[in-house]
């Protein structure tokens, strides 16, 4: 199935940002791990933290859900912390109801995310 | 006191193919984008029809793109009305009467990651009630114009 959902990855120190864009549903299972994959194997250090940053992303559906449920599962069994940026008002409160936010640190966005992730005492 | 009969909005099928859900939020969206919804709840309404109509591609109709999804909007009172029906004329295992997701049981492998989407619905709208005649399967989503029943949580 051919996925709307679009992938970047970059590393920052002790972080993995993966930048989504499109539509988080069921057909972008294989964007959203190949980009774990990259995201947490990219450069030399070890990357404790994934940002998943949703700004440009414009739909989100229940098999979108689990795919990040997924994502959070794998990464909570590497020991790696999850957090999200740029959730809009209506998918911030589908992270509240679902409890992912109990789980990924939500933040406005991008910026702030790793502003406070490169410098946690600001 | 008069009573208004329920308006017909719109009405409308789609072809049972994945994705076509968007479709069908895109229209209800426009139908109902003048009816004093809140963005909050007009993009709560969105989500719940998106839900529902694939519950009703996959589920009810089996992904075959020749039976199609029926799609009414209705306006009754100060409530916006949205019947999505499948022809697979029986209740949806998987969905109308799945155990509630669980995310610590997810987390810890003991649940599917899947399984969010009657879930969401329920959240979404004010109402939901589902029908069903051993032919036809019905899934009716209730949100008032009025607001209030579900508070504004952000």
């Amino acid at each position: 199935m051919t996925s709307a959902c679009e992938a970047t990855t970059r590393a920052l120190p002790g972080a993995a940002v993966i930048e989504l864009s499109g539509e988080v549903d069921g057909s972008a299972a294989a964007v959203l791990t190949d980009a774990y994959e990259r995201a947490v194997t990219a450069g030399p250090e070890s990357h404790d933290t994934v940002v998943l940053d949703f700004a440009a992303v414009d739909y989100i559906n229940s098999t979108g859900i689990a795919l990040i449920v997924s994502v959070l599962a794998r990464a909570r069994a590497e020991r790696r912390k999850v957090v999200a940026s740029g959730l809009s008002p209506h998918y911030r409160e589908i992270f509240d109801i679902t409890r992912l936010s109990d789980f990924i640190e939500l933040f406005p966005d991008l910026d702030r995310a790793v502003s406070q992730l490169t410098h946690p005492a600001a | 006191m008069t009573q208004v009969a329920p308006r017909s909005l719109d009405t409308f099928t789609l072809a049972s193919e994945p994705g076509n859900e968007r479709l069908a939020l895109a229209r209800v969206a426009g139908t109902v984008k003048d009816l004093g919804l809140s963005d909050a709840r007009l993009e709560r309404l969105k989500t719940a029809v998106a839900e529902a109509t694939m519950n009703a591609i996959e589920h009810g109709n089996g992904n075959r793109p020749e039976i199609p999804v029926e799609v009414e909007v209705t306006q009754d009172g100060d409530e916006i009305v949205v019947a999505i029906t499948d022809q697979g004329g029986r209740i949806h295992p998987d969905t109308d009467e799945h155990e509630a997701p669980d995310l610590v049981r997810k987390l810890d492998g003991d649940q599917s990651p899947r399984g969010w989407g009657l879930f969401l619905i329920r959240n979404m709208v004010d109402a939901m009630d589902v029908t069903t005649d051993g032919q036809r399967h019905t899934i009716w989503l209730t949100m008032r114009t009025g607001g209030a029943a579900h508070d504004e949580r952000m």
